[in-house]
C-alpha cells in the first residue's frame, strides 16, 4: 500500500456550521481566486478551511508543505496533471457502469482495462519522481519514499501480464468444480489458462475429455454458460475490482491532496499580482497580533489592496474585541479579515499581512446579523438565539467567535442583558469574541468588567472629521448623551431642524 | 402405532357474527403474518367444544414457550419442509441431478428425525401432545428402513464428494474431464499480483442468474462428471432406487400441523416485544371468572395506546352492565374480553397477565347493526330477534356481548327489554358483557357495575380504565355545556 498524507486532515470533520462560516467570510470569492476554475481545488480548499480541528503541529506540516510546494511548482503541477490525465483516460476509455452491474464477465474485462490505463499513470509518474529535483518538507519527502517503495518496473510489468489474461478474446475460462447438495455445481476454481496446449498434448487428451456440444438451435445454452461464467467468475472479478478501485483510489487521493497545492500556488501568484504581504501565521500563546492585516475577500472582488489593519492584544487570556461606531466604517470588513487569516493560519496557507500571531489555532464560529429586515421581532430574536444555541455546544477552549450586531433583533435594553449573559459567559469560558455591536450598555458594562480583556475598538477619525477605514482603540464616554441632551435642550432650534 | 394428532381433535367453525363483531377475523390475519396457509386460518377459526382439548393444546403451548423446545421444534419443522421441497424439484430434473436431490432429501430427513429426537428427549417435554410425538418418532428411528437408509446414505454422500472434474467452456459447447489438481488459482494469482493495492472494505461483484441450477448444462457437465466416476454414480443411482420413500407420514402430518403453535407463538412474540404479556389460562369449575390485566391485540398492532383493565366475579352474579363517559373504552373492553374468551377455546394463550375463566362453550355476540331498508323489521325489531335467539341458546357455559342493545326506544322502554333479557340470562347462569346508556340497568341487584373513568388529569378526557362502580352522576355534555354557560342559570342571566 502507498501511504501518503500531505494534509494530514486527521478524522477532523467539518465545522458544524460551515455554511454559514462559508457566507459570513465570503469564503466563495477566496476558494475562486485558489481553484481558477478547478472543480476539486476548489472543494480541498472548502474542506481545509471548513475543517473543525486543527493543531500548532498541523499547521507547521502544511506550512513546510506550501513553501515546499511552492519552491517545486513545475513538479507539483506535473503531479497534479498526470493524476488527473489519468483518471480522466479511465473515466473515458472504461465502462465504469458496467462495473455497477451484476455481470461479473463484463467487470472483469473492464476492470482490467482500466487497471492497465491506471499502469500507464504509475509508470508515469515513476519516470517523473525518479528524474525530480528532492523534496524538502516531511510531506512530500513521505510520498515520494512510500511511492518508490511500492512501485517499480517488476511490478508494472507483472500486473499488465495478469490483467491482460482477462482480455476481451478471453472468453473461453477453465475451472474445476466439485459436486454439492442437490448435485448442484459447487467451489468453482477459476484456473489459468494454459497458454502451450500443443497438438499432441491435445492428441493425448483424447478420450479423457467429454465434450458436449451445443445444439445450434438451443437457445437457451449459451445464456446459461453466461451465468456459469458469471458464478466462475465473481471472485476474481472481484479481486480485480477492488485492485482497480484501490489504484483509482490513490489516483483520486493524490489528486485530491495535490489540488491543495496547486490551490496554494495560484493563491500565491494572486498575492503576487496584488502585491499583498505574504506570511506564515505563528502561535504564541499570550499574544494576537497582525500588522498590516488584509481583507482577502475584499482584495479578490476589487483586485487591489484594501486597507490594512494593525492590533495588538496581549492575550495571556481569552479576550473580547467590541467593535463600534459609525457605520460604513469598516467595521465588518475588520472582521471578516480576522475570520479568514484565522482559517487560512488553521490550514496552514500564508496570510495576506506583515504579520500574524494566534494564540491557538482554535476553530471560528461566526453568528452574523442575517437579512436587511431590521425590524424589531420576538419572532427573529428567538431565530437568532436558535442559531447560537445551535453552535454552543460545539465550542471549546481557545475558539474564536465573531458576531456581527448579534442579537439586534429585539431593543438594546434587552440585547444589551443577552449580550453580556452570552459575551461574558465565552470569555470566562476562554473563547475569544470579535464582536460589532451598537449595544451601549453592554459596551459599557463589559468594558468596565473586563478591563485589559475587553478591547474596544472604534472607525478612526481624523481631527478634520474625516474617516480612514482603520479601526483605532476608543473608549466610551458615558454622560455623552446627557451632554447632548443638555447641548440640544438649551438650542432648541437645532432640534427641530 | 399410529401417529396421533398434535392439534387433539379440530373444532368447528365461528359463526359469523361473533367473527365480526369481536373482529376475529383480523386478529387471525395478524396472527397468520403474510402466511397465508388457508389449513391454519380454519384452525384458528374453529373453537373447541371440549375443555380437555383445549388443555391439551395448552400443555403443549407450555412446553414451546420454553426457547430451547421452541427453536427445535421450529427447526425440525424447516427441515422437514426442506426435505419435501427436494423430493418435488425431484419430479422435474434432469437425471443427473434426481439422484442427488434423492439423497439430500433423504440426508435432510435423517438428520432432522435424529436430531430432534435426542434434542427433545434430552429437554424432556410434559405435554401429552409431544411426549406421544417422542414415542411414534422413536419407532420411525428404530425401523429397519430407517436405519439402512441412513447408512446407504452416508455411503452415496462420500462418493459424491471425491467428484472433482475440470470444466472447459469453448466456442460451442463445454468440455468436461476428470482433474487432477494440475491447475493455477487464477484468482488467487490476481490477488497476490495486486497485494499492494489490497482494498480493505471492498465491494463484492454481485451476480444475477437469469437461469436455473438444473438445466440441460448443468445435466450435461455433470453427465460428464459421471463418465469419469462411474462406480460413484452406480452408488448415488441405486440409494435412490432401493429407498424410493423418504419422509415418513406421521411426521409429515405432524410437520404441517404444529405450524399452528408455532404461528401462535411467533405473533406472542411480536406483541411481547412490545411489553405486553401473554399467559395460559385456566379453567374455573366453580363459575368464578378473575382475568387481570387483559388488553386489545389489535389496538397493540395498531401501535396505539393500550389501557390493560381487570375483571372479577365470584360466579353468583355474571351479568356486567358498562356505563360512562363516550368514547370511554367501552366497546374496546367487550371485545378484549371477548376476544380472550374466544382465544382460550381455541387453546391458545391469551393476552392477559392472568386469566381465570369458565370453558365457554359459546360465544354469542350483539352489535348494532346497520339498519337495511330493505327489511321490514326496524332496528328495535332486529334487538329483539336477536336477544330472544341468543336467549334460546345461552346455558351457563355461554358468554354474551351485547353492545347497545335497544337504544332506539324511550329509556323507560330500553330498562324494560334490557331487565328481561338480562335476567333471563342471569337464569341461565350465562354470562353477559352488556354495553348501555342506560343507567338504570345498572341498578338491577343481579348485575355488577361497571364504568369507563375518566382521567384524573383532564376529567374531559377518558382514562380507558373501566372499573367497579356505580354509574357517573354527571354527565360530559352537561360539563360542556357549563364550560361554555349554557346551563339554565347562565341562561337566565344572559336572557333578560
Amino acid at each position: 500500500m502507498i501511504q501518503f498524507d500531505l494534509l494530514r486532515m486527521g478524522d477532523s470533520s467539518k465545522i458544524s456550521i460551515a455554511d454559514d462560516l462559508r457566507v459570513d467570510l465570503e469564503l466563495d470569492k477566496i476558494i475562486a481566486v485558489a481553484s481558477n476554475g478547478d472543480k476539486l481545488i476548489s472543494e480541498t480548499w472548502s474542506n481545509m478551511l471548513l475543517l473543525r480541528d486543527s493543531s500548532e503541529d498541523v499547521m507547521r506540516y502544511r506550512q513546510e508543505a506550501v513553501r515546499d510546494a511552492l519552491a517545486n511548482r513545475d513538479v507539483i503541477i506535473k503531479m497534479y496533471s498526470i493524476a488527473r490525465d489519468t483518471i480522466e483516460r479511465v473515466k473515458r476509455d472504461v465502462f465504469i457502469l458496467l462495473l455497477r452491474t451484476d455481470d461479473p464477465p463484463a467487470v472483469a474485462r473492464e476492470t482490467s482495462r482500466g487497471i492497465r490505463i491506471l499502469l500507464d499513470g504509475l509508470e508515469e509518474m515513476l519516470t517523473l519522481l525518479k528524474s525530480s529535483p528532492s523534496f524538502s518538507s516531511t510531506a512530500f519527502r513521505g510520498f515520494v519514499s512510500s511511492f518508490t517503495a511500492n512501485i517499480n518496473d517488476q511490478f508494472i510489468s507483472s500486473a499488465r501480464g495478469v490483467a491482460s489474461i482477462f482480455d476481451t478474446s478471453r472468453e473461453n475460462i477453465t475451472f474445476s468444480v466439485k459436486i454439492g447438495s442437490s448435485n448442484y455445481l459447487k467451489d468453482p476454481v477459476l484456473l489459468v489458462p494454459r497458454e502451450g496446449d500443443s497438438f499432441l498434448s491435445r492428441i493425448l487428451s483424447l478420450g479423457k475429455e467429454y465434450t458436449y456440444k451445443l445444439d445450434p438451435r438451443d437457445e437457451a445454452g449459451p445464456r446459461i454458460i453466461y451465468d456459469i461464467k458469471k458464478w466462475v467468475l465473481h471472485r476474481s472479478a472481484t479481486v480485480l475490482l477492488r485492485s482497480f478501485n484501490s489504484m483509482m483510489k490513490f489516483f483520486e487521493d493524490l489528486m485530491r491532496q495535490l489540488s491543495f497545492y496547486v490551490g496554494v500556488i495560484n493563491m500565491s501568484d494572486f498575492f503576487a499580482r496584488i502585491g499583498l504581504p505574504q506570511t506564515y501565521p505563528e502561535v504564541n500563546p499570550g499574544v494576537f497580533a497582525f500588522k498590516d492585516l488584509h481583507c482577502l475577500s475584499l482584495a479578490t472582488s476589487t483586485s487591489s489592496k484594501p486597507i490594512p489593519s494593525t492590533l495588538s492584544i496581549n492575550a495571556s487570556d481569552s479576550f473580547a474585541i467590541l467593535i463600534t461606531g459609525a457605520n460604513r466604517g469598516g467595521k465588518t470588513t475588520f472582521l471578516k479579515a480576522i475570520g479568514q487569516a484565522l482559517l487560512l493560519a488553521r490550514a496552514g496557507i500564508f496570510v495576506p499581512a506583515e504579520s500574524f500571531t494566534i494564540p491557538t489555532p482554535g476553530a471560528v464560529y461566526t453568528h452574523f446579523l442575517r437579512g436587511e429586515d431590521r425590524a424589531l421581532s420576538y419572532g427573529k430574536f428567538e431565530e437568532e438565539v436558535k442559531r447560537f444555541r445551535g453552535f454552543a455546544n460545539f465550542l471549546r477552549r481557545g475558539d474564536f467567535v465573531l458576531m456581527d450586531e448579534s442579537f439586534s433583533s429585539t431593543n438594546p435594553i434587552e440585547a444589551s442583558v443577552v449580550a453580556e449573559n452570552v459575551v461574558s459567559a465565552l470569555v470566562d469560558s476562554g473563547v475569544n469574541v470579535a464582536y460589532v455591536t451598537f449595544l451601549q450598555d453592554f459596551i459599557y458594562n463589559f468594558t468596565r468588567r473586563y478591563g485589559e480583556r475587553a478591547v474596544l475598538l472604534v472607525p478612526e477619525r481624523l481631527k478634520s472629521g474625516e474617516r480612514t477605514f482603520r479601526l483605532v482603540r476608543g473608549s466610551l464616554q458615558p454622560g455623552y448623551a446627557m451632554d447632548l441632551w443638555v447641548k440640544l435642550s438649551s438650542n432648541p432650534s437645532k432640534e427641530q431642524h | 402405532m399410529e401417529y396421533r394428532s398434535i392439534l387433539g381433535e379440530r373444532g368447528s367453525m365461528v359463526g359469523d357474527d361473533v367473527a365480526k363483531d369481536l373482529r376475529i377475523l383480523e386478529l387471525v390475519d395478524d396472527i397468520l403474518g403474510r402466511n397465508r396457509d388457508e389449513f391454519l386460518r380454519e384452525l384458528y377459526l374453529e373453537p373447541l367444544s371440549r375443555e380437555e382439548t383445549a388443555v391439551f393444546r395448552l400443555m403443549v403451548f407450555q412446553d414451546l414457550m420454553t426457547n430451547d423446545v421452541y427453536k427445535m421444534v421450529e427447526g425440525f419443522v424447516e427441515r422437514i419442509r426442506e426435505s419435501e421441497r427436494l423430493i418435488q424439484l425431484k419430479e422435474e430434473a434432469y437425471d443427473q441431478h434426481k439422484v442427488g436431490l434423492h439423497l439430500d432429501a433423504a440426508l435432510t430427513y435423517i438428520d432432522a428425525v435424529e436430531s430432534f429426537y435426542n434434542g427433545l428427549r434430552a429437554i424432556g417435554p410434559r405435554s401429552e401432545g409431544l411426549k406421544q410425538f417422542l414415542n411414534y418418532l422413536e419407532q420411525v428411528i428404530n425401523s429397519p428402513y430407517f436405519r439402512s437408509m441412513k447408512e446407504r446414505a452416508r455411503e452415496a454422500k462420500e462418493a459424491r464428494d471425491r467428484i472433482i472434474i475440470k470444466v472447459r467452456f469453448v466456442e460451442d459447447g463445454v468440455k468436461v474431464s476428470k482433474y487432477n489438481g494440475d491447475g493455477e488459482d487464477l484468482t488467487a494469482l490476481v490477488e497476490r499480483t495486486f497485494s499492494i493495492f489490497k482494498d480493505g472494505n471492498g465491494e463484492e461483484v454481485k451476480w444475477i442468474k437469469s437461469t436455473g441450477d438444473m438445466t440441460h448444462i448443468h445435466a450435461a457437465i455433470l453427465e460428464g462428471a459421471f463418465r469419469f466416476y462411474r462406480e460413484e454414480y452406480e452408488t448415488l443411482r441405486r440409494f435412490m432406487e432401493d429407498f424410493p420413500t423418504v419422509i415418513d407420514e406421521g411426521v409429515r402430518s405432524f410437520a404441517r400441523e404444529v405450524e399452528f403453535y408455532l404461528t401462535y407463538l411467533r405473533y406472542m412474540r411480536r406483541i411481547m416485544e412490545r411489553g405486553y404479556t401473554f399467559s395460559i389460562p385456566s379453567f374455573t369449575r366453580d363459575g368464578s371468572m378473575h382475568v387481570k390485566g387483559f388488553y386489545n391485540l389489535l389496538l397493540v398492532k395498531a401501535g396505539k395506546a393500550v389501557v390493560s383493565n381487570d375483571i372479577d366475579t365470584d360466579g353468583a352474579r355474571r351479568i356486567f352492565v358498562i356505563t360512562g363517559m363516550n368514547s370511554g373504552g367501552k366497546t374496546t373492553f367487550a371485545i378484549s374480553l371477548g376476544q380472550l374468551a374466544y382465544l382460550s377455546t381455541l387453546g391458545l394463550p391469551v393476552p392477559a397477565v392472568e386469566a381465570r375463566l369458565p370453558f365457554f362453550t359459546s360465544i354469542m355476540t350483539a352489535f348494532p347493526t346497520e339498519e337495511d331498508p330493505r327489511e321490514s323489521l326496524s332496528r328495535l325489531e332486529h334487538d329483539v330477534v336477536r336477544a330472544l335467539n341468543i336467549i334460546k341458546r345461552a346455558n351457563d357455559t355461554t358468554l354474551v356481548i351485547a353492545n347497545e342493545l335497544f337504544s332506539t326506544t324511550t329509556s323507560d322502554e330500553g330498562f324494560q327489554l334490557s331487565k328481561l333479557f338480562l335476567s333471563e340470562l342471569s337464569n341461565r347462569r350465562s354470562y353477559c358483557l352488556f354495553i348501555t346508556f342506560i343507567p338504570k340497568v345498572a341498578s338491577l341487584e343481579f348485575t355488577i357495575s361497571l364504568v369507563a373513568m375518566p382521567s384524573p388529569e383532564d376529567p374531559e378526557k377518558p382514562s380507558y380504565r373501566i372499573i367497579p362502580g356505580p354509574p357517573p352522576k354527571e354527565y360530559m355534555a352537561v360539563r360542556i355545556a357549563a364550560k361554555h354557560q349554557l346551563l339554565y342559570d347562565d341562561l337566565r342571566r344572559v336572557v333578560k
